[in-house]
């Protein structure tokens, strides 16, 4: 675990280091709706562009503007100022609006070497799915004609068996987090998938055995209240940390940095894998970026309340996060109608000045769900 | 009706049946008096009757009036007549509604607008009932006035929720999401795949024509290919009738007035394709052709000519639109505006639907950010129209809720200075709700921007394009 918490701190950790310095390519992406498979099945490191809670954006705001999102305009900032100078390329997706214009400047002001935009749809629907499809074929070919490796069948069946055997190690870690006595603090699995998503799948592979035998036998106590997360990307361990030192134990999640990322992904047997793909990322993408699947988002976190035993909800938005920001309230709306507390809160991405306005509102959060 | 209603629907139909109950001179001159009787008015009804009655306006504001008065009353009476009321954003294409007997269409973005325009308190109060659900902030007024109101459960509530914004913006689609879970509307799609190849449009039209499939069985109506055929013929005229607007536009002194920009795209929202709406484009017609005719121009000369790249500010017609012409400046109309329809097919009923589908697509916003990339056809419609219509600068509005556009707008700027060299101005205010910049600073910036830089790089001749055309 300690390897996992100190690389995932790090933009360009040792393993991206070591894959460059073997001469192999790297190619950033930022939604979770790309299917990372296609990208190692070519033999190259898929790279989830972040911003580790860096929140200067003075070079990124002479391009985007202060209603943008702060996240995005952090990860712009680190972009332009050469931090991900190791990129071989991007893969932009239609993610949101904020998302869109970030790769745009990004691309705009500093060319990438490789350029795809996967086009995702917003409804699932036959046509949309076949059309999503198609997409993944072209974002296929761009690989190979860019970066001149095949991909075929075989590689991407390989990587598909890979990513369902650590779909499986990450229920397993997550079993053990939203267990009564959890083996994990929120903090931890957030570094887990920060590290997850920026370096070689088989090595993930290989690290989530590791940490899974490590803390098989491992309780956390002294926490007053077990809280589910959900709503924005984030990357902020930091923030996780400041909610879980007040007591507040982050037991589960609905993070596209978390349990979003893997849970909902269905693999079901078909002869094509690019057909396999399709379904597995579209249908269950459960990002409030799609649309006619509220029930389905509400579902999800409600049955992760039930199984991690939570006893209050934090539904948190980036300022100007439009997606998340109206879906936290319908969420609100609806876990409160189940009884279930919430705190809803809307912060700066990384913003060290809002740390004491969210940490005293946790803590009252925390006061009100525990009656003291 | 409710003599005193207090939801914003239900008060701007309260207005408008008032208004359409009296023969056009009396209102025109009845308007013009209580201009007269400023004292007897709030200074939000005052305000917005001292821009549609100024003499330039008043003609076309009369028909413009008589026209959303039809549209607003035939949603009133839809229920009665056993018709459905189907809410629809600005950038879907109202004739796909008129084409229906049994469904009529009302737009969210012009229900604001009108209540921030012709209502004491301006929609603000609406507004603050969204707010009190926890929406955030940074939602769109241009929706959330209306919808506000819609919230409140107080005003009327539409049958069904129709969102074209997936892929154009995301933060219309989800304050449409959010008001049919909330109130249990139904809810139908029409989503915008980023994708300016054939294979983007091709599917789109396959969404129109299942978005048509969905609206039959909910409406109960098949849609007849006569009757769409009638609305797409007047539809094709209203076409007609934008491009002469358009031509006008290119007079210099500008013989359009700045409002018409406003009139123009209020018809595109509502009653494009029907007798209301060829009426109030033929009004707009013939007035700046007169005007045209007697080279008039409300200022002594024009000073600027002026593209205003996404919206305009509504929270203050006079205070907008009439002050900046009364200083030579010309709004030559906005984004909103840049949607050149096209005429359509009528020979078949695939060919129709394939138009509303191409309509649909070339709808503001859509065509623009809902492009490939955002700033692609959107840097491409603005040079355009710079070029088109002579402008000497761009400006940026910078309603804070359009986060798409906030998005691109630096590379907008870049790329407009470097391709025309004339300058695109960057404002920061909030469109529909004037708590966030009052129209005085928002006046002055235009005016300091037009004096300090449009003025010294017209003396400089450092335009690229009028070099340019010069030389050939």
């Amino acid at each position: 675990m300690d390897e996992i918490l100190k690389q995932s701190q790090l933009i360009e950790n040792d393993y991206v280091k070591q894959w460059k310095n073997s001469a192999k390519p790297v190619v950033g992406y930022i939604c979770v709706a790309t299917p990372i498979e296609i990208i190692e099945a070519g033999g190259i490191l898929p790279y989830r562009v972040r911003a580790l809670g860096s929140s200067s954006t003075e070079i990124a705001d002479a391009h985007l503007s202060r209603f943008n999102c702060s996240f995005c305009r952090s990860c712009l900032n680190l972009g332009l100022s050469g931090a991900y100078d190791f990129l071989d390329g991007m893969i932009e997706t239609n993610g949101c609006d904020h998302l869109r214009g970030m790769i745009e400047n990004w691309n705009y002001v500093k060319k990438f070497a490789f350029f795809h935009y996967l086009r995702v749809p917003q409804i699932v629907e036959e046509d949309s799915m076949t059309y999503f499809e198609e997409e993944l074929r072209l974002y296929q070919k761009a690989l190979e004609g860019h970066f001149g490796r095949k991909i075929d069948d075989e590689g991407l069946w390989a990587q598909i068996q890979l990513q369902n055997r650590i779909r499986e190690k990450l229920k397993t870690i997550y079993q053990m987090r939203e267990r009564e006595q959890s083996s994990f603090t929120g903090a931890e699995i957030l570094s887990i998938f920060l590290l997850g998503s920026a370096i070689p799948s088989s090595v993930l592979e290989k690290l989530l055995d590791r940490v899974i035998e490590e803390r098989r036998n491992k309780t956390l106590d002294g926490y007053k209240a077990r809280l589910l997360i959900a709503g924005s990307i984030t990357d902020e361990v930091n923030f996780i940390k400041e909610i879980e030192n007040i007591g507040g134990l982050v037991v589960s999640d609905a993070l596209c940095y978390g349990s979003r990322a893997f849970w909902p992904r269905v693999y079901e047997e078909q002869k094509d894998p690019i057909k396999v793909l399709a379904k597995m990322y579209l249908e269950n993408l459960l990002c409030p970026r799609m649309f006619n699947d509220f029930s389905k988002r509400r579902e999800f976190v409600l049955n992760a309340v039930q199984r991690a035993k939570v006893e209050g909800v934090i539904l948190v938005h980036n300022k100007f996060c439009d997606v998340h920001g109206v879906d936290n309230v319908q969420l609100r709306i609806a876990l409160e109608k189940e009884g279930i507390p919430v705190l809803q809160l809307e912060k700066d991405y990384g913003g060290k000045a809002d740390t004491g306005r969210l940490k005293t509102r946790v803590q009252a959060f925390l006061e009100r769900i525990k009656g003291h | 009706m409710k003599l005193f209603p207090v939801g914003l629907f239900d008060r701007l139909a309260n207005q408008l049946a008032f208004l359409s109950i009296w023969p056009a001179p009396i209102v025109r001159t009845f308007g013009s008096l209580l201009l007269k009787a400023k004292r007897i008015l709030d200074d939000d009804t005052y305000n917005a009757l001292s821009a549609l009655f100024a003499e330039r306006n008043k003609d076309v504001s009369m028909a413009f009036l008589k026209m959303l008065s039809k549209w607003i009353s035939s949603a009133k009476n839809a229920s009665g007549e056993g018709k459905k009321v189907l809410l629809v954003p600005f950038n879907f294409p109202v004739e796909a509604i008129h084409a229906f007997d049994k469904a009529v269409p009302l737009t969210s973005e012009v229900l604001s607008t009108l209540g921030v325009i012709g209502l004491k308190g301006q929609g603000e109060q609406y507004w603050d009932m969204a707010m009190a659900l926890g929406l955030p902030d940074h939602m769109c007024s241009a929706n959330t006035v209306e919808l506000g109101s819609v919230l409140s459960e107080e005003d009327f509530k539409p049958d069904a929720i129709i969102s074209s914004a997936p892929g154009g913006c995301d933060v219309n689609s989800k304050i449409h999401e959010f008001v049919s879970n909330y109130l249990g509307i139904p809810q139908f799609f029409l989503q915008k795949p980023p994708d300016d190849s054939g294979k983007g449009f091709k599917l789109y039209t396959i969404y129109m024509h299942k978005l048509i499939k969905q609206l039959e069985e909910f409406i109960g109506e098949k849609m007849s290919e006569e009757k769409l055929r009638r609305v797409m013929e007047k539809a094709n005229r209203c076409t007609e009738l934008y491009y002469e607007i358009w031509d006008i536009h290119k007079a210099v002194p500008c013989p359009v007035p700045n409002l018409f920009s406003l009139f123009l795209y209020g018809v595109r929202f509502t009653m494009w394709g029907t007798d209301e709406g060829i009426e109030t484009l033929e009004t707009m017609v013939k007035i700046a052709k007169k005007r045209l005719q007697e080279k008039a121009y409300p200022a002594e000369k024009e000073v600027a000519r002026c593209i205003w790249c996404y919206t305009s500010y509504y929270f203050d017609l006079a205070g907008f639109f009439n002050w900046m012409e009364e200083q030579g400046y010309t709004h030559l109309g906005d984004g909103l505006d840049l949607c050149f329809p096209k005429i359509i097919d009528t020979s078949s009923m695939d060919n129709m639907v394939e138009g509303l589908a191409l309509s649909a697509w070339n709808m503001p916003m859509t065509r623009q950010v809902g492009g490939e990339s955002m700033s692609g056809s959107w840097t491409e419609d603005v040079i355009y129209a710079v070029t088109e219509l002579n402008a000497d600068c761009v400006i940026y509005c910078g309603h804070h809720s359009c986060k798409q556009t906030w998005s691109v707008v630096s590379i907008l700027r870049n790329e407009v200075q470097k391709r025309t060299g004339i300058p695109l101005l960057v404002l920061q205010g909030d469109s529909w709700i004037k708590r966030m910049t009052p129209i005085s600073v928002l006046q002055k910036e235009i005016d300091e921007f037009i004096k300090n830089v449009v003025l010294r790089k017209k003396a400089q001749g450092k335009r690229k394009i009028r070099r340019s055309k010069k030389e050939d």
